[in-house]
């Protein structure tokens, strides 16, 4: 089968990951070297197409379902679309370390009028496409995440900002879906630090999502810059303006915080999918595919299998590879052991809450619109455009 | 012959006869048998009186990596500060001599080995472990031998600033409900609790006059490798009760115990210990890596006057030594009280060894500095920014602060920080200019720390780490780190 045509598979409780995946040490060196000029673009740009081709491959052996490109060519969660934003400045372009942020600034309202110069993501999304025949997932971080890191001397109050960076993503998103993005994530690493403004992001994230046909995952978690949450709490915040997400899956983190926030789920009667959490990337400790089979079974007491997506907790990039290695295979482990209770009809020791119906009924329930991996109640957002 | 002198301006100016140093050094070397053009010679001004170093010293720079003895050139190594009391050029033929004699009348202590592994640690070790009977017997307490004769820690008015910091963070979170239940501060490396006692005496004070009741909720977590030490600090501070927890811990891997507080340590507080924890030394020239490897030895001369005064055969004395540094001098003399009838005499024998306990040197390529592991937990490959920018360069690794300082930043609440005086270099640059250990400090031994490094480990997880003098005594060679969550 040539590599970038799409296998057709259903699978209950598919695996992914959140975006990122390990970044060697070399890795690391490299990209610094490229902004102290040592190594050109050209070079970095090989070496990461070397890298993302390793990280597919990783994931593809560890058995995920859906993979990504592991954001390898990425400086960080946010330069990388902050440089390719037409009316961003940045005063400064050296680094001593490539992963450090840039000081960002706008001084004038990013220009809307002219031609949508392309970020190049679709670009990216077409490398990745062309190296594996699994369903892709693509994520982006947010506008009000990204809106966090600039100066604003342009704008009146930060929700205009933040709503101009959402056009500038949503003409993005809709170059990946022609490009043939089908499962888009939108992540916002900085939204539990300031929950007075949930409203202003969802708004933000209807205005990526709208009128672009793809699945959509909102990504929320309590920050994973250099391996430390930036802040702790639950996600009571999220709710119930996240209820107006124009989105089809929600992925949280559970693993390192516990499962308790699970209880919003039903609480607020959510009617989409669920990014579970299953693996702590803050920590180099390998979960057992046990433990992962408990949490996802705890899961299941307040989502039914059919809307659930199984995942680490955000991106791996600060993990070694072994361990990331290991950490995905007990994930997709743990993960079929759950699949084959389902499919034997075996009542969940856990389960008080909904009943999971057998594979094949659930698949029949509730797959996703192109008969692919079910990414999890993935045609919401596509009928509403 | 490369000439490379790493003394400040004004060392050479005021103390330094350069004429009288340098003319006969070169000429002396000039007539020497050696190659001159693998020949380099560093001359520091070593501002430690007592050391491991002799007035003139020579290290081979090794030219591979393994069991070869081989060297591509050799270095000579000079102390300015004392050349004007020794014969200069007798001694550099006696160096040169012993360079190709092999050392022969040396009582060599211990394989050669990196710096951190030397035995002069296990020194330090015993010293803090037996500080009771080596006061004693000197009749001082340590904290005399610190420079201002007092622990920095223990500045009143750099606490209470310290202090009103803390609690202003504080307000703030608990403005917003974020402010947890207990409030957490450590204190890594505690002394004789003086400076515990200062924080939290104030800390009491202060809390009742702003009536917020802060101090009750606080929780002060000592840690001390050594037992001993922590039971004299624990006394320090009884009267605050239940305030405190005294935990026995490895300094170099503060998580390993204080896992628990991952997140929120408001204040990890940190005096004077980051320059006596176990290090490397590592070198760049003429653009190859070497890691300085060592060799503890006694001087032929020290080592009769030892065996001399104490009754023991000269090839007995390695044995010895090695015994006393197992046991102490306490259970020393309870093995053998025909040499050492108590402590006091064996703490003798002990000030003797250490007071001539010198450091031979050598340079051994390294393979890799990612192949170099500074912890087990930190490679090597963070050196490579600071070596290669530096041009020729030699510096401390200082592989247990660095292990220490990357296990504590992840303790830190997100709005913590970490807070510690002590000898910092804070610019590369300065080790072309001075000499910063290591050296001894009453029965310990003192390295700065390479500031730097720590910058690098510090931006590398996410924080900011600032150097800044130590405001109530601007002049002192101590400075205070500051690490906080950045971005």
């Amino acid at each position: 089968m040539p590599k970038n045509t799409p296998r057709k598979k259903k699978v209950l409780l598919p695996t992914t990951v959140v975006g990122s995946y390990s970044v060697p040490e070399w890795l690391e060196r490299l990209k610094t070297d490229y902004y102290q000029r040592r190594i050109s673009g050209q070079h970095l740009e090989e070496i990461h197409e070397i890298a993302i081709k390793a990280a597919i491959k990783d994931q593809e052996q560890a058995g995920i379902d859906i993979v990504s490109d592991g954001e390898l060519r990425r400086d960080n969660d946010i330069d990388y679309f902050l440089t390719r934003i037409p009316g961003v400045h940045l005063p400064h372009h050296a680094k001593t370390d490539y992963f450090d942020y840039y000081e960002a600034e706008v001084t004038r309202p990013l220009p809307e009028s002219e031609p949508a110069t392309g970020m190049g993501l679709a670009g990216d999304f077409a490398f990745t496409r062309g190296q594996t025949d699994r369903p892709i997932k693509f994520s982006f971080t947010g506008p009000f995440s990204l809106s966090r890191r600039i100066t604003d001397h342009a704008y009146k109050d930060q929700g205009e900002l933040v709503r101009a960076i959402a056009r500038r993503l949503n003409a993005e998103a809709r170059a990946l879906v022609a490009a043939g993005a089908e499962l888009l994530q939108i992540d916002e690493p900085f939204l539990a630090g300031y929950r007075e403004d949930v409203e202003l992001a969802i708004d933000a994230v209807n205005i990526v999502t709208e009128g672009v046909g793809a699945t959509w995952a909102l990504h929320v978690c309590y920050g994973n810059r250099y391996a430390r949450p930036l802040w702790e709490g639950h996600y009571d915040f999220l709710f119930p303006a996240v209820q107006a997400a124009r989105v089809d899956q929600l992925v949280l983190e559970f693993a390192r915080r516990g499962l308790d926030d699970l209880r919003l789920f039903r609480a607020y009667e959510w009617d989409r999918s669920l990014g579970l959490g299953v693996i702590d990337v803050k920590s180099a400790e390998v979960e057992t595919s046990e433990l992962v089979a408990r949490r996802i079974r705890r899961a299941l007491e307040y989502v039914p299998a059919e809307r659930l997506v199984i995942n680490p907790d955000c991106g791996l990039r600060h993990l070694p590879a072994e361990v990331v290695r290991a950490k995905l295979r007990a994930m997709v482990a743990g993960t079929e052991q759950v699949r084959s209770e389902i499919a034997a009809g075996e009542p969940q020791e856990e389960s008080r809450g909904h009943k999971t119906r057998p594979a094949r009924q659930a698949s029949a329930g509730r797959a996703a619109p192109n008969g692919r991996v079910a990414a999890g109640a993935g045609d919401n957002a596509k009928q509403r455009a | 012959m490369r000439v490379d002198v790493r003394a400040a301006e004004k060392r050479l100016r005021e103390s330094v006869d350069a004429t009288a140093v340098f003319g006969p050094m070169i000429q002396t070397l000039g007539s020497a048998e050696v190659d001159l053009s693998r020949l380099r010679v560093v001359c520091d001004w070593i501002q430690y009186r007592q050391n491991f170093r002799e007035p003139i010293d020579h290290r081979p720079l090794l030219s591979a990596w393994g069991g070869s003895n081989e060297h591509n050139g050799l270095e000579i190594a000079v102390d300015l500060r004392r050349c004007p009391d020794i014969d200069l050029t007798e001694r550099i033929k006696d160096v040169l001599k012993t360079a190709n004699a092999n050392d022969q009348d040396r009582i060599t202590l211990e394989p050669w080995v990196p710096g951190r592994e030397s035995c002069i640690w296990r020194f330090n070790t015993l010293y803090w472990q037996a500080l009771e009977q080596w006061e004693k017997a000197t009749g001082r307490e340590y904290e005399q031998a610190l420079p201002g004769g007092e622990s920095d820690a223990r500045n009143r008015e750099a606490v209470q600033e310290l202090i009103l910091e803390l609690f202003k963070v504080w307000d703030d979170l608990d403005a917003r409900q974020a402010l947890p239940e207990e409030l957490y501060v450590v204190e890594l490396g505690v002394g004789n609790g003086n400076q515990a006692q200062v924080f939290l005496d104030m800390f009491a004070e202060l809390d009742e006059a702003r009536g917020r009741d802060y101090y009750h909720r606080l929780h002060y977590l000592m840690g001390d490798y050594s037992p001993h030490v922590l039971e004299r600090a624990r006394k320090a501070v009884a009267h605050h009760g239940d305030r405190i927890s005294a935990l026995v811990l490895d300094a170099t891997r503060p998580a390993h115990t204080l896992g628990f507080l991952a997140g929120k340590a408001f204040l990890v507080y940190i005096s004077n210990l980051y320059d006596n924890l176990p290090s490397d030394e590592v070198a760049s020239i003429d653009g190859r890596m070497y890691q300085v490897e060592v060799r503890a030895y006694l001087g032929a001369a020290d080592a009769q006057q030892i065996s001399g005064e104490f009754g023991i055969a000269t090839d007995q004395l390695g044995t010895l030594i090695d015994r006393l540094l197992r046991l102490g001098p306490e259970l020393l003399s309870v093995s053998l009280p025909d040499r050492f009838p108590d402590a006091e005499r064996a703490v003798g024998f002990w000030g003797q060894v250490w007071e001539a306990l010198r450091l031979q040197e050598r340079y051994v390529p390294m393979e890799g500095l990612d192949l170099y592991q500074i912890s087990p937990s930190l490679s090597g490959e963070i050196l490579r920014p600071v070596l290669e920018a530096a041009g020729d360069i030699r510096m401390h690794v200082n592989n247990g602060t660095l292990s220490s300082f990357a296990d504590t930043l992840p303790l830190l609440h997100p709005y913590g920080r970490l807070q510690c005086h002590d000898l910092f270099l804070t610019d590369r640059r300065q080790y072309r200019i001075g000499y910063y250990g290591p050296g001894k400090y009453d029965g310990s031994v003192v390295n700065w720390v390479n500031g730097p490094l720590l910058q690098l480990i510090g931006n590398r997880r996410g924080f900011d780490v600032r150097f800044s003098p130590f405001k109530q005594r601007p002049t002192a060679n101590v400075k205070t780190l500051t690490a906080q969550v950045r971005d």
